[in-house]
């Protein structure tokens, strides 16, 4: 894409030329600008990813005042992969010791989809009623807010980072708007 | 139930050789394992949660591969089979029979075993119609399994092993969430089975079921064989401490018996008839 | 005191009704058990006990569900959590998913009731010394056995604190360790005034457990005494019902004119 833009992008100034396309200052411009940005963004991602725990954000979200439904949600879904994966493995097992043949052809692999993947569905599916009621029978969904066992640990450092790049968010934003960055083609 | 020809070789349908088995986590489920199950044999496997019972018998089909030993499944080495393979020796009825029912229909179910092992046409109705009519379904061939109870899903998991007509059945706790009725049902089954020349292992905390159904009782502590024998040895005073050590209580005729120093009784009918001898003789 | 009166009940979407004039009556500090053959209205009588059914099920009910004096049917769901709770006999159904370990899974009820963390965290740390789990806290529900998980289902609701506990076949993934380890809590528990519920297949356990056992078939209320008599009613077996070991062994010692003593005594010597 950076390549692309570098070659493709109208411009005045010509700075070399390779074959039919001509390389221009603005098209140098624009890449740089476009790969500085997908840099931030694909950095500011992969941190919080590597820096965040996601049930700790989503207990920190429902302290700050999410719902707990919604925390309910959020965190019932990142629980739900490895349950899923514990059980597609115990319902493996069941079919191959009734002869499904798992290791072999194509074609035998294909005919075991629905032998692995129906009780799965099947299972969950009848399973949730009694799941719900399971959950109303502990008080799930009584309104009003909920004091949480857990405590994310929050040092004065962490805080100075955070407030500090409050400000330094605050202040690009103000500089952006009065004019000070150069304007973006 | 018909039994489909199975092997009829000499020696035992299945050996255990110095079985031991290592989850990726570390845990040593199994430490040591040395059984030989005879053709024809009714065996009981009792013990803890977690002392290695259901880790031994997903070993006989290949669902788990020995850390170390080995498993013979009718003279020949498991290690090099596949489970599909495996499965027409050696049929496996899981405990939760939500982790395996799929089909739209009770009959459509029981057929996905016979099936997978090759079975066609009249062959494969007969095998259907045998497990259902053993395990009381025949009423129920044509609905949805969902809308059987647990106790029927349990069984129809069960007839759907039944109907593979392995040489060898092993059932893991087949009579959780059974009335009396089903209970005597399986009871029927396992003595059928037998009858028919095949082998039944079950794992089983039901003691009672243990000594009336079973002519030989494999007691599991951490991984290891700690008692094997036929119920009125596992069973009696002798045994005890042995039992005690993992938890395990011998059936109430047995300590009765034990009490009125008749001997081993671990079923109502060996006690009863123990006290008719004593009267008499 | 938990008490229903007249239920008579069927699900939403269906003609027939399930359960019909059923009295059932949960004094303080009581332990009733509740057998029956399979699909005789058990799991059914649980959930209208519990006020679930109608309240988060639906259907109809007729006849009165009343806890300690209050009519249950005005109560909404999470309300009724904080009087009566009942556990059902799949473990995997009962566990919240949204938990990382064994301690905030138990520790999830009291927590959704609004409890400071310093109630909450005592509750789950009693129910967890109840059902002896202490080396379970850290590990992941989802990676239980059934055993392990039926443990954890039951000690999450005796966190809460209920006044009733009604559960559905706690022990069925038990071994026999369990089974007596559920017993003795449960036994705990009617000590401190709670009344409970069992609907459960092990006539042994409930022998030495309840002081009263009600018998249910085709969705109504059959027997219904105090335990010894039930147990020893001739109608139990013909019921689908297994009797205890010791009235069964009772009964065919009586039969044979035997002297059956010995039996009290053997019991006695194990239990």
């Amino acid at each position: 894409m950076v390549l692309v833009s570098v070659f493709t992008r109208a411009g005045t100034t010509v700075l070399f030329t390779v074959g039919p396309f001509d390389a221009t200052l603005e098209g140098v411009d624009f890449a740089g600008q476009t790969l500085v940005r997908l840099f931030a963004i694909s950095t500011a991602i992969g941190l919080f990813g590597l820096t965040t725990e996601p049930r700790s954000f989503v207990l920190d979200l429902e302290r700050r005042g999410l719902s707990p439904r919604f925390a309910f949600v959020a965190m019932a879904t990142l629980e739900a992969v490895p349950a899923m994966v514990e059980r597609a493995s115990v319902i493996g097992s069941a079919q191959r010791a009734r002869g499904l043949d798992t290791e072999g052809s194509v074609r035998a692999r294909l005919r075991g989809v629905l032998p692995l993947v129906g009780p799965v569905i099947f299972s969950s599916l009848t399973e949730v009623e009694e799941r719900s009621l399971a959950l109303e029978v502990r008080a799930f969904g009584r309104p009003g807010r909920r004091e949480l066992l857990w405590r994310i640990p929050d040092s004065g450092l962490q805080q100075a980072v955070r407030a500090v790049l409050m400000l330094a968010l605050l202040g690009a934003i103000v500089a952006r708007i009065a004019g000070v960055f150069p304007a973006l083609p | 139930m018909t039994a489909v020809t199975g092997p009829t070789g000499a020696g035992p349908i299945i050996r255990v050789e110095g079985l031991a088995h290592v989850y990726p986590g570390g845990t040593r489920a199994l430490d040591g394992v040395d059984l030989a199950i005879r053709r024809g044999e009714r065996v009981a496997i009792v013990g803890q949660n977690g002392s290695g019972k259901s880790t031994l018998v997903r070993h006989l089909n290949g669902l788990l591969r020995p850390t170390e030993g080995r498993v013979l499944v009718d003279g020949k080495d498991a290690a090099g089979q596949r489970v599909a393979y495996l499965a027409a020796t050696v049929g496996l009825a899981f405990q939760d029979p939500d982790r395996q029912i799929f089909a739209g229909k009770v009959r459509a179910e029981v057929a996905f075993g016979p099936r997978n092992l090759g079975l066609t046409g009249a062959a494969l109705d007969a095998a259907i119609d045998g497990a259902l009519a053993a395990t009381g379904l025949d009423d129920d061939a044509d609905a949805n399994p969902y809308d059987l109870g647990y106790s029927r899903r349990k069984l129809l998991a069960l007839a759907s092993i039944l109907a593979m007509g392995t040489p060898v059945v092993v059932l893991d706790e087949p009579t959780t969430g059974q009335d009396a009725r089903g209970v005597e049902r399986i009871h029927r089954i396992v003595e059928e089975l037998a009858g028919d020349g095949r082998t039944v292992m079950a794992i089983s905390h039901d003691m009672r079921f243990v000594a009336e159904s079973f002519e030989r009782v494999v007691v599991m502590r951490d991984g290891r064989v700690i008692l094997d024998g036929p119920p009125p040895d596992v069973f009696a005073e002798a045994s005890w401490p042995a039992l005690e050590s993992t938890f395990l209580e011998p059936p109430l005729p047995a300590r009765i018996g034990a009490r009125l120093g008749l001997g081993s009784t671990p079923t109502d009918g060996a006690l009863l008839d123990a006290l008719a001898a004593a009267a008499t003789g | 005191m938990l008490e229903l009166r007249g239920a008579t009940y069927r699900y939403a979407g269906y003609a027939t009704e399930v359960l019909h004039e059923v009295d059932l009556r949960l004094d303080d500090g009581e332990i009733v058990g509740l057998v029956g053959p399979n699909e005789a209205g058990k799991s059914t009588l649980c959930l209208v006990a519990s006020g679930l059914a109608p309240a988060s099920v639906g259907g109809s009910l007729k006849g009165t569900l009343t806890l300690d004096g209050e009519p249950a049917a005005g109560l909404s769901t999470h309300q009724l959590a904080e009087r009566v709770v009942v556990g059902f006999q799949n473990p995997n159904t009962q566990r919240s998913g949204v938990a990382a370990t064994v301690f905030e899974e138990i520790a999830l009820g009291p927590m959704n009731l609004g409890l400071p963390v310093a109630e909450t965290v005592e509750r789950t740390r009693e129910a967890i010394a109840r059902l002896r789990l202490e080396h379970l806290v850290l590990r992941d529900p989802q990676r239980l056995s059934g055993g392990q998980a039926q443990l954890v289902g039951i000690a999450s609701l005796l966190a809460m604190r209920p006044r009733h506990v009604i559960l559905d076949e706690p022990t069925a993934q038990l071994d026999p360790a369990g089974t007596r380890l559920v017993g003795a809590a449960l036994r705990e528990l009617a000590g401190t005034g709670t009344s409970l519920l069992i609907a459960e297949h092990k006539t042994d356990l409930l022998d030495g457990l309840c002081s009263r056992i009600v018998v249910i078939d085709g969705g109504r209320i059959v027997l219904d005494g105090p335990t010894a008599e039930v147990f020893d009613d001739p109608r139990l077996a013909s019921l689908g019902v297994e009797p205890p070991a010791r009235a069964r062994l009772t009964r065919a010692f009586a039969e044979r004119g035997l002297d059956p003593s010995a039996i009290a005594v053997a019991l006695a010597g194990t239990s």
